[in-house]
C-alpha cells in the first residue's frame, strides 16, 4: 500500500513558486499559519582552498576536475566545467579519487618478497636497493633468455606509454596492456571493416542500437551523458541485453536478447535494409565494397529466422531495421567499447560495423565519425638493434590478425607457461592486474610459477602485485606530472590534457617515469630517457605554442577541429580503399569475409545451466576500485543474478549463499534473485574474490570472474573471450 | 522572511543511477561511513507482455533526494530544543549543532526519512544544500557533480535562477512527494520539485505526529536549553536523551543496511 503520493502542484500553486517577487512574498504570508518561526542562521565561510586542475585516474576516460587543497590536503575533487567531454560531470568513482589518495591500502615503500610467492611476507627495502634489485635481475634475464625473456605490461595510464617505449629500448617485443582482455576484438573489426575505429557521435543521433554495450553503467564520455540528452531530445535508443540494465530500464526500448546471437539480429537488419533498399544506393556504390556478395550472404537471414536465434520477435526486428534506415544517417549500431565476449566477437563486432555501412552514417552528423586530428607530436627515437632477438613477439602468429602492438595476454601466458617458442622469465607490470581481469587465475598463477622475476608498480597491493617479488609504490594521479595525452570526444573533436601534481607524492611512491629512467640508467639505456616531463611535453605541443599556457590555465586544450565530412571522396583505409562489407583480407587469409552465423554453443555440462556474463556498475571500474573505502559502500560484494523462475527452481531465496562452478574453478557469493535477468543467463560483477591480503574491502568477499572463466579467446585477433563460460548454480549446503 | 527560497528542481526522467550525487555529498561533507545525505531511489518498472506470451520489465525509473527543506517541516515542531530551525535569509532547514542533543525526534517526525543521527557525532545530520560551497559561489555538490544534470538547484523566488526557470517551463507539470495518510494533512509543503511523472511514489511515511512532542517542546525544551547552555550538564542531558530515544532513530535514507535504495530493490524482489 502506499502511504505517500506525489502531489501535482496547482496552477496557483506554481504562481506562488515561480511567479514575481511580490506574489511570493505573498505566498509565504499565506503559509505563515502554519510555518515556524525562521531564524537567522549563521552565515557560512567559504572552504579555504586552493583549486588546482588536473585529470581524473578512477577509470580511462580522464575526465577534467578541480581539485580543492585545504592546507595541503585534497577534500574534494570537483568536475571542471571547462572539460567539455564529460559534460561537465565527476562521476561517483571521480568523486572517489580523493578516497583512493587517502586510502591506507596504499603501498608506502618500496617491498621485497621474502616468504613464498603469494604468502604476503615483504620487507620494506630502499629505493636504492629496488632499483638495484630490479635491474640486476632484468640484466641476468636479457643475457640468459635474449632481452625478449622480459615481458612488460600495463594499464590504461597516462604514463604507460613510456613502458613501452623503455620494452623497445631494452629490447623486448613482448609488450601487453589491458586492451586484450577488452576491446581489441571491436578495433579489430571495424579496423577490417572501415580502416579505422570512428567513434559514436551519440549527441546528434536520433536512433541508437545498443547492443553488448551498457553505457549508462559502464560510463563512457560523452556517450553515458549523450545518451540521456539525446533521448530528451527524442531520440530512440533501443537496447539487447540479457540483463535489464540501467541502460535497458531507462532506454526507449528493451529486447532481453539470447546472449551470444547478436550477430543474428544484425544480419536480419541487413537483410530487411537491403532487400526494401533502404539504403542510399549512390553512396553504397561509390564508397562500399561487396554489396553484392553480402546481399546473397543476408538473402535467407530473415527476420523470422533472427528471432528463432535470439527470441526477439520478426516484427521489431523489421520494424527496428526499418526505424534504423529511416533515421539515417543520423542512426548508429552503437559500436561498444568492451568486446571480449566470444570466440567469434570480431565477426559479431564485423556485423555491427556492416549495419552501420548500410546506414551511410560513417563521417555525419549522429553517426560514426572518424578520430578527429589532435595534432600530437610523437617524442620518437631510434631503438637500440639486438642481434640475439628472437623474430617476434612469444604470441606472434597464434591467431591470424594480432595486434602486434597490444598482442594478446592469454596467449602470451599460454606462450609462457609452456616456455615456447621462447622462454619468458621476467616481468615487469605496471598498474595493470592480470590476477583480477585475465580469465582463468589459476593459469595466470601458473605462469608467473615460470617466472624468475617480477615487479609490480602500483599504487595498491593488487592481486598481481601479491605475486611479485619486488612490489614499488606509485603515486596517485594527483601527485604526479604527466605527459600530453589526446582525448577523442565524438563530432566535438579531440581534446588534450596533461597533469600537473596537486599534491607532493605521498609515502615514499615514485612515478613510474622515474623508476624506468632510473632502471635505464643502470641498464646502459640512459640516452632514450634523457629528457624530463615538462621537456617531453613541449615536444609534444610543438604544433600548438598557446597550448602550454591555456593547459595550466584552463586544465584542456582544443585543437581546431575541422568540420565533418572532411573525408569525403578520400579513400578509406583498407585495401579496396571502400568501406569493406565484404572483407578482402579475410578472405585471402581464409577467414569468413562475411560474417557467417554461428549459435552460441550450448553448454557442454548439463549441471552447468547458466552462461556467465559480466559487466560493471558505475561506482566501480572492475579490481581497482572495488576497493576503495568509498566506493565499497556502494558495491561492498558482488551478488550472483540469478532469474527468480531459475531460482525456484534450484531451491535459492534472496541472499541465499550458492556455489559455482565451472571447470575453471569454483566460488561462492550471495545471490540476488531477480526478474532482471534471462533464465539461461547469471551475472556478477568484476573485482570481487580478491586473494591480496592488501586489499581491506575485497580479499574473500564475494567471487571472482576470473576463477570462473575459462581461457578462451577470440579465434582472430586473440582478444579474451569471457562469456564462453557456463556455471553450475547450487545452494550453499544443498544436495 | 525568507529573501530567497532555494530548492531543488529534479528532471528525474534523466537519472541514470550512478551515485556520484551521493558520492560527492559524503566526500563533500565528510558524512561517516554507513548514512547518507542524499539518495537515489528506484521504482519498482512494471511487468509488461513480452514474446510468446512471456513477461518483460518495461521502463524504469529512478528518483534523486535529499532534504526537501519543507516549507511545514515537521522536523521543527519535533525538535525539543530549536536545534532544528527555519533560516529566515534562503529558507533552508538549519540543524544547529551546539543545540542538537541527538534526541531522534526529529528523524521519525520528518516523513522522507532524510534525516538520521551521526554515528560518529552523535547528532541529527541531513542535507544542507552545502553552505560552504555556496558561500564559494559553487552548486551544493550533488549538483555540481551530477553526470546528466538531474538536479537543478536555486532560489526559485528569484525567476532568473536556472531552478525557477525550471519550474516556469514545467508549469503544470511539477510534483512533489508527500505523505498520505488518514484525518490530517501531511502535505509538508517540501521544496523538492520533481518534473514529470516521477516515482517511486510511495515510499514517504506518516511522520510520527509533532503534536505529540508539544510537552517535550513546550516543558522540556526551555529546561533543555539551559542545561546546554552550561558545558557540563549538557552532556549529561544529550546523554539521557539518547538513552531515552533508544537506537530507533538511527536509520538513514541511504544506510548501508536499511537504505532506501536497499528497500527499492527489496519490494522489486519480493
Amino acid at each position: 500500500m502506499s502511504d505517500s503520493e506525489t502531489k501535482r502542484i496547482s496552477r496557483r500553486d506554481f504562481l506562488r513558486l515561480a511567479g514575481a517577487s511580490a506574489t511570493a512574498v505573498a505566498a509565504t504570508a499565506v503559509g505563515a499559519a502554519t510555518a515556524p518561526e525562521a531564524k537567522a542562521a549563521p552565515a557560512a565561510t567559504a572552504p579555504k582552498w586552493e583549486s588546482r586542475l588536473s585529470v581524473c585516474d578512477m577509470c580511462f576516460n580522464r575526465c577534467g576536475l578541480i581539485a580543492r587543497v585545504e592546507r595541503g590536503v585534497i577534500t574534494k575533487l570537483d568536475p571542471n566545467p571547462k572539460f567539455t567531454k564529460s559534460r561537465g560531470m565527476l562521476c561517483a568513482r571521480g568523486n572517489a579519487g580523493v578516497a583512493q589518495v587517502y586510502d591506507p591500502d596504499r603501498v608506502k615503500t618500496p617491498l621485497l618478497r621474502v616468504g613464498k610467492r603469494g604468502e604476503g611476507k615483504w620487507k620494506a627495502i630502499s629505493w636504492d636497493e629496488a632499483i638495484e634489485l630490479a635491474a640486476s635481475r632484468m640484466q641476468d634475464i636479457a643475457a640468459k633468455y635474449t632481452r625478449c625473456g622480459m615481458l612488460f605490461s600495463a594499464g590504461a595510464d597516462m604514463q604507460s606509454g613510456f613502458v613501452s617505449r623503455f620494452a623497445e629500448a631494452f629490447g623486448s617485443f613482448n609488450v601487453t596492456s589491458h586492451e586484450s582482455l577488452c576491446l581489441l576484438s571491436g578495433n579489430r573489426a571495424f579496423v577490417d571493416t572501415f580502416g579505422d575505429v570512428p567513434l559514436p557521435d551519440v549527441k546528434n543521433s536520433k536512433y541508437v542500437i545498443l547492443a553488448g554495450a551498457n553505457r549508462l553503467e559502464a560510463l563512457v564520455t560523452p556517450d553515458s551523458m549523450d545518451l540521456v540528452s539525446s533521448m530528451g531530445n527524442g531520440a530512440k535508443v533501443v537496447v539487447l541485453d540479457p540483463r535489464y540494465t540501467k541502460s535497458a530500464a531507462l532506454a526507449s526500448e528493451w529486447h532481453p536478447i539470447r546472449p551470444g546471437t547478436d550477430m543474428a539480429f544484425m544480419l536480419a537488419c541487413a537483410h530487411v535494409i537491403i532487400t526494401e533498399k533502404l539504403y542510399d544506393a549512390t553512396y553504397m556504390a561509390e564508397r562500399t565494397s561487396g554489396l553484392d556478395k553480402l546481399s546473397a550472404h543476408v538473402a535467407d537471414l530473415t527476420p523470422e529466422w533472427a528471432e528463432g536465434e535470439t527470441g526477439i520477435p520478426a516484427a521489431d526486428i523489421r520494424r527496428m531495421a526499418r526505424e534504423l534506415a529511416a533515421a539515417a544517417p543520423a542512426s548508429m549500431v552503437y559500436p561498444g567499447r568492451r568486446t571480449s565476449d566470444y570466440e567469434n566477437s570480431t565477426q559479431i563486432r564485423r556485423s555491427f560495423a556492416i549495419v552501420n555501412a548500410l546506414l551511410g552514417n560513417y563521417d555525419r552528423p549522429g553517426g560514426l565519425v572518424p578520430a578527429r586530428p589532435a595534432g600530437l607530436k610523437k617524442v620518437a627515437f631510434e631503438p637500440p638493434w639486438y642481434d640475439d632477438s628472437p623474430p617476434g613477439r612469444v604470441d606472434a602468429k597464434s591467431v591470424p590478425l594480432l595486434f602486434d602492438d597490444e598482442g594478446s595476454f592469454v596467449l602470451t601466458r599460454e606462450a609462457v607457461i609452456k616456455g615456447a617458442p621462447y622462454p619468458i622469465k621476467g616481468w615487469f607490470v605496471y598498474k595493470t592486474n592480470p590476477m583480477a581481469t585475465a580469465p582463468e587465475r589459476r593459469k595466470t598463477r601458473e605462469m608467473i610459477d615460470q617466472l624468475d622475476f617480477m615487479v609490480v608498480v602500483d599504487i595498491a597491493m593488487s592481486d598481481t602485485a601479491w605475486m611479485a617479488d619486488l612490489v614499488l609504490p606509485a603515486p596517485s594521479a594527483m601527485e604526479r606530472q604527466d605527459p600530453v595525452q589526446a582525448l577523442q570526444s565524438g563530432a566535438e573533436g579531440a581534446c588534450l590534457v596533461w597533469r600537473d601534481p596537486v599534491i607532493p607524492p605521498l609515502y615514499e611512491s615514485r612515478p613510474v617515469f622515474d623508476i624506468l629512467k632510473a632502471l635505464a640508467g643502470k641498464l646502459g639505456l640512459a640516452e632514450f630517457f634523457d629528457f624530463d616531463i615538462p621537456a617531453y611535453r613541449l615536444k609534444q605541443l610543438a604544433a600548438f605554442p598557446e597550448a602550454a599556457e591555456i593547459l595550466k590555465r584552463d586544465g584542456v586544450f582544443y585543437p581546431p577541429n575541422p568540420p565533418l565530412g572532411g573525408t569525403d571522396g578520400q579513400p578509406f583505409k583498407t585495401p579496396s580503399q571502400k568501406i569493406e562489407l565484404f572483407c578482402s583480407r579475410y578472405a585471402d587469409m581464409g577467414l569468413d569475409p562475411l560474417p557467417v552465423y554461428q549459435p552460441p554453443k550450448a553448454s557442454p555440462d548439463a549441471a552447468r545451466k547458466f552462461r556467465l556474463v559480466v559487466g560493471r556498475s558505475a561506482c566501480i571500474t572492475q579490481g581497482s576500485s572495488t576497493n576503495n573505502p568509498l566506493l565499497s559502500e556502494f558495491e561492498p560484494e558482488n551478488l550472483l543474478w540469478l532469474n527468480e523462475d531459475a531460482a525456484r527452481e534450484l531451491g535459492v531465496r534472496q541472499g541465499d549463499v550458492v556455489q559455482v562452478e565451472s571447470p575453471a574453478g569454483k566460488g561462492e557469493l550471495k545471490a540476488l534473485v531477480t526478474p532482471k535477468i534471462r533464465r539461461d543467463t547469471v551475472y556478477m560483477l568484476s573485482g570481487f574474490g580478491s586473494i591480496s591480503g592488501g586489499l581491506t574491502h575485497t580479499r574473500g568477499v564475494g567471487a571472482s570472474i576470473v576463477e570462473l572463466m575459462e581461457s578462451r579467446f577470440d579465434s582472430i585477433c586473440g582478444n579474451s573471450a569471457i562469456h564462453e563460460t557456463f556455471l553450475s548454480v547450487k545452494k550453499k549446503g544443498a544436495a | 522572511m525568507s529573501t530567497q527560497k532555494l530548492a531543488m528542481v529534479i528532471d528525474s526522467a534523466k537519472c541514470i543511477d550512478c551515485k556520484g550525487c551521493m558520492a560527492a555529498c559524503k566526500q563533500a561533507n565528510g558524512v561517516s561511513r554507513g548514512v547518507w545525505r542524499n539518495w537515489i531511489k528506484e521504482a519498482m518498472p512494471p511487468l509488461e507482455n513480452g514474446p510468446a506470451g512471456s513477461k518483460k520489465l518495461g521502463h524504469g525509473h529512478f528518483q534523486p533526494g535529499a532534504c526537501m527543506h519543507c516549507d511545514e517541516p515537521s522536523c521543527i515542531q519535533a525538535c525539543p530544543t530549536g536545534a532544528t530551525y527555519k533560516s529566515a535569509a534562503d529558507g533552508t532547514v538549519v540543524i544547529d549543532p551546539k543545540l542538537c542533543i541527538g534526541c531522534g525526534n526529529c528523524i521519525k517526525a520528518c516523513p522522507y526519512g532524510a534525516r538520521f543521527r551521526d554515528p560518529v557525532k552523535r547528532i541529527a545530520d541531513k542535507c544542507n544544500y552545502c553552505p560552504e560551497r555556496r558561500a564559494a559561489g559553487l552548486a551544493p555538490a550533488c549538483v555540481d557533480t551530477c553526470p546528466t544534470k538531474a538536479r537543478v538547484f536555486g532560489d526559485i523566488n528569484d525567476p532568473g535562477s536556472d531552478a525557477a526557470k525550471l519550474l516556469a517551463a514545467n508549469q503544470g507539470k511539477v510534483v512533489r512527494v508527500i505523505a498520505k495518510g488518514p484525518g490530517k494533512n501531511w502535505d509538508t509543503k517540501p521544496n523538492m520539485y520533481y518534473l514529470a511523472s516521477t516515482a517511486p511514489d510511495g515510499w514517504a511515511v506518516q511522520p510520527v505526529d509533532p503534536l505529540s512532542f508539544d510537552f517535550l517542546t513546550a516543558v522540556v525544551a526551555p529546561a533543555v536549553k539551559w542545561a546546554v547552555g552550561l558545558s557540563g550538564l549538557g552532556v549529561l542531558a544529550m546523554l539521557g536523551r539518547q538513552l531515552l530515544a533508544g537506537a530507533g532513530g538511527a536509520h538513514g535514507p541511504g544506510g548501508s543496511a536499511d537504505g532506501a535504495d536497499k528497500d527499492a530493490k527489496e519490494d522489486h524482489h519480493a
